[in-house]
């Protein structure tokens, strides 16, 4: 199990050290970083000047050591459109973002679980026809089309639910807000992340299913009914904890969907955090935000893929105490 | 001499898209109580799907199409799915093939015992575990107690088997069903198991249906030999002699193709074309094709089990019943 | 007796006998060759013309479903913010929507056996930095890997550059998240037949070895290539509308089922319904249909779900 940690450990340090080799690419030869700091009056001389106090006449090497130690230490630019620090900027809208992320974790979770294992159990009723069918249209519909269908029925033709915006925050402490806590801010939650967590949670409801299927099927089932256990445990002690084991791993690389889908989401919602921030820094060009933006999410989908892996041989006892059975790849 | 189980007129069909098909036809035998039944054939015989059918884990679309089985005179076959859950396991225990996949793989083995034990009897979780520590320790598990919360992964194949074992026996049931319980493990292992299984049923006073289709294991362990053929039965007697003294051309055919030391030297004797499919079975007797010694009324009758000596036989020429044709007719 | 037993026809083969006792099957399969055929011939099905701008007529902007125009134009499914014919503009969209997802899976499929191949034959080195790449590449969403290639490039080209190179960069972009499930099947089949005997045998008698492998490759890899083609067909159309929904997809010169969507998102207040939600169903009927096939022919070429 040692290896496989270790294994993957490097892997995320590659794609990091990749990612980050790409950004500094992007910032130091896209434009001239120089043009973009002076104005257009500014001499040669003033130009060379600040390109020695850029330090961008030193070795390429000693150029991306700097960036990377600079990175480390939360310096990421500045940001062409805002004029911010780049690190600032990530840092406001993160909150945001996270929220609406993980609320739509929760909804895809609770329902898709329960559901998945009921159309399992219950194969052939209409009940679960009617819900694969479903299913069916939650993957073919595009987020933004639900999000968009989301917003004329329950804000256009209902008014029930805003169609923009977080409403009110309330920041509680260390620069983070929330929207929970308010009246206006929980209503602004729910549509977002219904839209966001809706494609999540008919593709888990598919997979428990499916996982949930195959493990009726086992040996193990067929012996355990022979041993004239009763139905809930066989179903549920039994072929439940056998369908969760894989599931949940899958169910921790999905959260990597739901961050990159919320970009989508808050575009439609108009919603303020990193993703309206990513669609805007494409538009403009704004080439720190992109670039930091870029190992930022190299960064997040690496560190979920270890966590995933940890999980895994935590809950595996085949792996935990040696065996030859590992986690399924994706 | 009182009967255990009572299988009557048994009939297992499977509806496909292309037609149903008879798996199990007309099949009628006895277990007594205490008695070790062995249930020889090939592969696609209807052995398992007899097995099945008994323990009430027919696998859908295949169905009990007409028959009775009965234990100690109740009617089993019919029984509502709660009632036959709560035979199952307790009355009537069963052992299956491959031991590794027969326990899961997230469960300590002390946790398959202990659920299994408080399923069926009344007694307290402290109770079951020890119950469970004992049934570890007769089927000889070493070091029973550090091996109640071992993982199956972490066991050999053979103890895996003893585990199976162990647990079919945990809540000392009076029939055990057990199909191929030898045939994934390696061969060492094989005859330790089936000492085991013999030992257990002395013990317990448990009848045992073994279905395989090992030769050399049901002559070591079998009282009576029940012969299936595409489905029917086709010779059943006490073992020796089934063995040494075959009526049915198929049951001799099978005996001369084990290898012996005894014979060297001479060629391996093979019956000739394999058994027919399910959608495809000639009229009269199912084995007339490769029948050396065939008539022709086997062509067209299917004949019943009748008496041959020791044995019950379906054959027009082995049983008393056929001489007495021949005699009759001169033929 | 013997039975004669006749060389199987392909019209007797399970696939074909599924395909005609599934309704879905035949609905989606139907539903999909009319859409391919309508946006394949936009310019002749469409009744007027949306991209050249000069046609757009101002004044006939956001008229409903049926209504009529200044100068007498019928205008089936209404006009958009700039007066141009929602059904002419849907059906272009259509059509800049298949151009793009069929580039996309075809230039994936190519790269995909290429590598696979590469891959699987040469091993070593190659095998494992392909694969490790290939590993990475799977833990990122489709979505994601097309909006950074195509944020990347934008940012490398000047305006008038990016908007002739637009779509070329968003099919490269859409397609660069596609290629590893073709490269790990082809990969694994050339790893299985490489161990085979006949290849063994082959190189006893001298016989060139990828000529062999070749000529087994193919019907081997044919049908979980098709499955995968088509389920990612209807992925990248997705993609390619959501970029362009994004604003980051298709130049705004150019239809596109999502561009339309998003110019329609603004007037959704307005009670101008039809300008998003027509482009929206037109789109979720195509894709719905897509994957629909793709999942019929998944089930119906896979062998363990065989009933024989």
């Amino acid at each position: 199990m040692g290896m496989l940690v270790l294994n993957r450990l490097s892997q995320t340090v590659l794609v990091v050290l990749v990612a980050a080799l790409v950004s500094f690419t992007l910032i130091r030869y896209v434009g001239d970083p120089v043009n973009n700091m002076v104005g257009q009056s500014a001499t040669l001389a003033d130009r060379a000047a600040m390109r020695q106090q850029l330090g961008l006449d030193d070795p390429v090497l000693v150029q991306f050591a700097r960036f990377l130690n600079d990175a480390a230490h939360g310096d990421l630019g500045i940001s062409y459109r805002y004029a911010q620090q780049v690190s600032a900027l990530l840092k406001e809208r993160l909150p945001a973002t996270l929220e609406l992320s993980v609320c739509a974790m929760l909804i895809a979770v609770l329902l898709g679980v329960p559901l998945g294992v009921w159309t399992a159990l219950h194969r052939g009723s209409v009940v679960s026809q009617v819900l694969l069918a479903g299913s069916l249209m939650g993957i073919a519909l595009p987020t933004f089309v639900i999000g968009i269908i989301f917003i004329l029925i329950f804000s256009v033709w209902l008014g029930w639910l805003p169609a923009f915006g977080r409403g009110a925050v309330v920041d509680i402490g260390g620069g983070w807000t929330t929207g929970l806590l308010t009246a206006s801010g929980i209503k602004a939650l729910i549509l977002p992340s219904l839209t966001l967590g809706l494609f999540q949670m008919t593709l888990i409801m598919r997979l428990v299913r499916a996982e949930m299927l195959e493990v009726m099927r086992t040996d193990f089932i067929k012996f355990a009914r022979a041993r004239g256990l009763a139905n809930v445990i066989v179903n549920y002690d039994h072929a439940l904890r056998n369908t969760l084991v894989p599931v949940i791993t899958i169910i921790g690389l999905q959260f990597g969907n739901i961050f990159a889908f919320s970009i989508i989401v808050e575009t439609v919602f108009q919603w303020p955090g990193l993703g309206l921030l990513v669609i805007q820094a494409i538009q403009f060009s704004d080439v720190p935000l992109l670039a930091a933006y870029l190992v930022l999410i190299a960064l997040c989908f690496a560190l979920i893929n270890l966590a995933v892996d940890l999980l895994y041989s935590a809950i595996d006892p085949r792996v935990r105490r040696g065996g030859a059975a590992g986690p399924k790849t994706a | 001499m009182t009967s255990l189980l009572s299988v009557e007129h048994l009939r297992v069909e499977i509806p496909t898209r292309r037609g149903t098909l008879l798996a199990v036809d007309d099949l009628s035998f006895d277990v007594a109580e205490g008695e070790v039944l062995g249930m020889v054939g090939e592969t696609g015989a209807g052995k398992s799907l007899t097995g099945n059918a008994i323990i009430g884990l027919l696998d859908p679309p295949a169905r009990i199409a007409a028959g009775r089985i009965g234990l100690r005179g109740r009617r089993i076959d019919d029984l509502p799915a709660e009632a036959m859950r709560h035979l199952r396991g307790k009355e009537i225990g069963a052992v299956f093939q491959d031991p590794l996949t027969s326990l899961n793989p997230l469960l300590t083995v002390g946790r398959h015992l202990t659920q299994t034990i408080l399923t069926h009897l009344d007694m307290s979780p402290s109770q079951a575990r020890a119950r469970a520590l004992k049934m570890l320790t007769e089927v000889g598990i070493p070091a029973a107690r550090e091996r109640l919360d071992s993982y199956p992964h972490q066991l050999s194949g053979g103890m895996r088997q003893r585990v199976v074992l162990a647990l079919a026996f945990a809540c000392d049931p009076t029939l055990v069903v057990a199909d191929e319980p030898t045939t994934a493990l390696d061969v060492s292992v094989q005859a330790q198991v089936i000492e085991l299984l013999k030992r257990m049923c002395r013990e317990h006073g448990t009848a045992v249906l073994l279905i395989t289709h090992d030769m050399g294991v049901i002559a070591d362990t079998a009282d009576r030999i029940a012969v299936m053929y595409a489905g029917r039965l086709v010779e059943i007697g006490p073992t020796r002699s089934v063995l040494n003294a075959a009526s049915h051309p198929y049951t001799q055919g099978l005996m001369a193709s084990i290898p012996s030391m005894r014979r060297r030297g001479v060629a391996l004797a093979q019956i000739e074309g394999s058994m027919p499919r399910l959608d495809a079975m000639p009229a009269g007797c199912a084995f007339h094709p490769r029948c050396p010694v065939k008539v022709e009324r086997c062509t067209r009758e299917r004949p019943d089990l009748a008496p041959a000596g020791a044995s019950d036989v379906a054959c027009w020429l082995s049983s008393t019943t056929a001489t007495e044709d021949q005699v009759r007719h001169g033929g | 007796m013997s039975e004669e037993v006749a060389a199987p026809r392909w019209r007797d083969s399970d696939l074909v006998h599924d395909f005609v006792h599934s309704p879905v099957a035949i609905v989606s399969v139907a539903v999909t060759l009319i859409l391919l055929v309508v946006g394949a011939g936009a310019s002749f099905v469409a009744p007027y013309d949306v991209i050249n701008p000069a046609v757009a007529n101002v004044i006939d902007a956001r008229l409903p479903p049926g209504a009529e125009g200044l100068a007498g134009q019928h205008y089936w499914l209404g006009t958009d913010p700039q007066g141009r014919d929602m059904l002419s503009a849907i059906i272009f969209g259509l059509r800049m929507s298949l151009l793009v997802g069929l580039s996309s899976v075809a230039l994936a499929a190519v790269v995909g056996i290429a590598l696979g191949l590469v891959s699987g034959y040469f091993g070593g080195l190659a095998d494992a930095v392909i694969m490790r790449i290939a590993d990475v590449q799977l833990s990122f969403p489709a979505i994601l890997i097309a909006l950074m290639i195509d944020g990347i490039t934008r940012t490398l080209m000047n305006r008038d550059l990016h908007e002739r190179l637009a779509i070329p960069v968003l099919i490269f972009a859409i397609s660069a998240s596609f290629w590893v499930q073709y490269a790990r099947v082809v990969r694994g089949i050339v790893l299985v037949e490489r161990g085979k005997e006949y290849v063994l045998a082959a190189k006893v008698t001298g016989v060139a070895t990828p000529r062999i492998i070749a000529s087994h490759l193919l019907p081997n890899a044919l049908g979980p290539v098709l499955v995968i083609a088509t389920i990612n067909l209807a992925l990248a159309i997705l993609t390619e509308s959501t970029l362009s929904f994004l604003g980051v997809g298709v130049p705004p010169t150019q239809p596109s089922l999502g561009s339309l969507i998003r110019i329609g998102n603004e007037f959704l207040f307005s009670g101008n319904w039809w300008i998003s939600m027509i482009p929206a169903a037109v789109l979720v009927l195509l894709s719905l249909a897509v994957n629909l096939v793709g999942d019929w022919l998944r089930d119906a070429l896979n062998p363990k779900l065989s009933t024989a």
